[in-house]
């Protein structure tokens, strides 16, 4: 069935843009601007991984765990070495969102400087048969890498919910002076943010390094679906980040059914454009700040 | 060799002054954040290309025409985002340039896709042909005057001065009575016009382009350019051309390989604009703060 086969892709992809997504989500609700440079921790991520398995010849999961710190590190120190100086002398988004553009092609350049411009591959896991589930052809890659985000997601879900710091971060995101003057150090919140939300692009850049080939460009276009599904699903929640990572996932995949399969990341940028034009505040987002 | 080497330099200064003048007029005049600069010379560069390859129109009317196209996307980029402002817009308009972007890409039937259009003829007025790079730039240097003397007119006119009250104070503005949309909309015309005409320019001296020539690697060039030679700085972003241009020219000298001296260029525009926006966000000449 076409359909199954369609929709099994749509939930891979989207799930691969959930983990972008609600990472940009999380960092743009505490700090309200948008870190572009978020697809450059899912491309160092990938290649870090890429650099500390395949060619230092580190066991998988100990690869794994130094590449996700990595990840981290490298989403802390945009924050404290470009972000928060610029936000000390008190620059304005758009001044931030230059910068972040500018972070973005920094690593991505230094990446292709590292490892050139030729496709890696991590050859991790052997290219498997592809079971079949409801007519569906899916590998167990493919399954993981679904299982994975959903863990992951609802993770992210009781943590922001139910501890302490993911409380003070909503609170954060909600008031920011409110939530200083009730004794939350917000700058160490945003620093926290971009930690959580650079720790799960290292794990988007490991699932989609396991499951493609890597190529410096990648974090871009990663960028581009990630910023896309959080601006569709609202992108100071972050649960609506995730909704609309998984629609624009559906949106690529059934668009190719009627349309060439070139246009598949055309699509995104359509529906980036239509919603940022129509409804910037996305479907579950709140309309503050946006429009005059 | 080294003659050749420096009308080339020139040649290509000459095409970035007119892109960095008149992304300064929407950018820094009118304080529309523009990141979709990029799209319109690439509209610019595949409109002359098209029509003087596939349908044979004579350069004069491609130039033009180029220009005007450029224009009509720049007024349905403002009527598109007429109700954005600050970060949203400069998200809508890179939206903007990627769209553009992967139209380009995707349309082969007719863009021919990532195989870009080859062997763009160079451009005769009446049978006179420019084909040395000599008069190249010539040319170059003659519509980069013109350009900018335009610009530089429009700025000075009390236009230009309501230009920068809609920036400074849009409200206020309204106040008097006037439709700032519609200064909004003429400012960014104007600048996607001189965008497109910097890219048929581009396109007939390149002789080759594809779609890669129009992202955001290139986008990233003109905003430094712009930023660092200051916001609503006519001079600056002349200045900064010249120095921003010639600064990676550098590395030449250092005989690397080409596939390390593309993104040492890069990482060196980069750490400008990042250096530029930490340090001193107005720029070499800039009189305003970037909103």
């Amino acid at each position: 069935m076409i359909f199954n086969q369609l929709l099994a892709n749509s939930l891979i992809i989207g799930s691969i843009y959930a983990l972008v997504a609600c990472g940009f989500s999380l960092i743009y609700s505490t700090n309200r601007f948008m870190h572009l440079a978020h697809g450059a921790s899912v491309v160092v991520s990938a290649y870090m991984l890429y650099w500390i398995f395949s060619v230092l010849g580190i066991p998988f999961w100990l690869s794994c765990i130094l590449t996700l710190i990595i990840a981290s590190a490298v989403g802390f120190g945009m924050y404290r070495l470009v972000y928060l100086p610029l936000q000390k002398k008190k620059s304005s988004n758009v001044i931030l969102l230059l910068a972040s553009v500018g972070i973005l092609i920094l690593i991505e350049n230094l990446v292709l400087l590292f490892f050139g411009a030729d496709v890696k591959t991590i050859g991790y896991i052997q290219v498997q048969k592809g079971m079949e589930i409801l007519g569906a052809v899916i590998t167990p890659l493919q399954v993981f890498i679904i299982i994975v985000s959903v863990i992951l997601l609802v993770a992210l879900y009781i943590f922001m919910k139910f501890t302490r710091l993911g409380r003070n971060m909503r609170a954060v995101a909600d008031n920011k002076e409110l939530a200083g003057i009730m004794g939350i150090n917000y700058k160490r919140i945003a620093g926290f943010s971009f930690i959580i939300g650079s720790f799960l692009a290292g794990i988007a850049g490991i699932l989609i390094g396991l499951e493609q080939n890597l190529e410096p460009t990648m974090g871009l276009n990663l960028m581009i679906k990630g910023f896309t599904g959080a601006i569709v699903g609202g992108i100071t929640f972050v649960p609506g980040a995730i909704i609309g990572s998984y629609l624009l996932g559906i949106a690529e995949n059934f668009g190719i059914w009627w349309l060439p399969s070139g246009y598949k990341d055309a699509i995104a940028f359509i529906l980036l454009f239509i919603f940022l034009l129509f409804k910037p505040s996305g479907i579950f987002g709140i309309d503050k700040g946006i429009k005059k | 060799m080294i003659e050749a080497y420096l009308i080339h330099l020139l040649i290509l200064i000459g095409i970035y002054v007119i892109l960095a003048v008149s992304l300064n007029l929407a950018l820094g005049y009118t304080g529309l954040l523009n990141l979709g600069h990029i799209a319109f010379f690439g509209v610019g560069a595949y409109t002359s290309a098209l029509l003087t390859k596939s349908l044979g129109v004579p350069f004069p009317v491609a130039f033009i025409a180029a220009g005007l196209f450029a224009g009509l996307f720049g007024f349905i980029l403002i009527l598109a985002t007429k109700k954005l402002k600050g970060d949203y817009l400069a998200l809508a308009t890179l939206g903007f340039s990627f769209v553009v972007y992967s139209l380009l890409l995707n349309w082969t039937s007719l863009t021919k896709g990532p195989l870009g259009i080859p062997g763009i003829q160079k451009p005769s007025f009446f049978g006179l042909a420019i084909s040395s790079n000599v008069s190249f730039l010539i040319f170059v240097a003659i519509v980069c005057v013109v350009s900018c003397f335009i610009i530089y007119k429009i700025i000075k006119s009390p236009f230009g001065r309501l230009l920068e009250a809609s920036r400074d104070d849009e409200v206020g503005l309204k106040v008097l009575g006037k439709n700032t949309f519609k200064l909004k909309a003429k400012a960014m015309i104007v600048s996607a016009f001189f965008a497109g005409i910097a890219g048929s320019l581009f396109a007939h001296y390149i002789s080759f382009i594809d779609p890669s020539s129009f992202y955001i690697t290139d986008l990233i060039l003109i905003l430094t350019i712009v930023i660092a030679g200051g916001i609503a700085s006519f001079k600056g972003s002349i200045v900064s051309t010249f120095i921003i241009i010639l600064i990676p020219e550098g590395l030449r000298f250092f005989e690397m390989p080409s596939s390390i001296l593309g993104p040492a260029r890069q990482i060196i525009y980069a750490l400008i604009l990042l250096g530029i926006l930490m340090l001193r966000p107005k720029g070499l000449f800039g009189r305003v703060d970037l909103e």
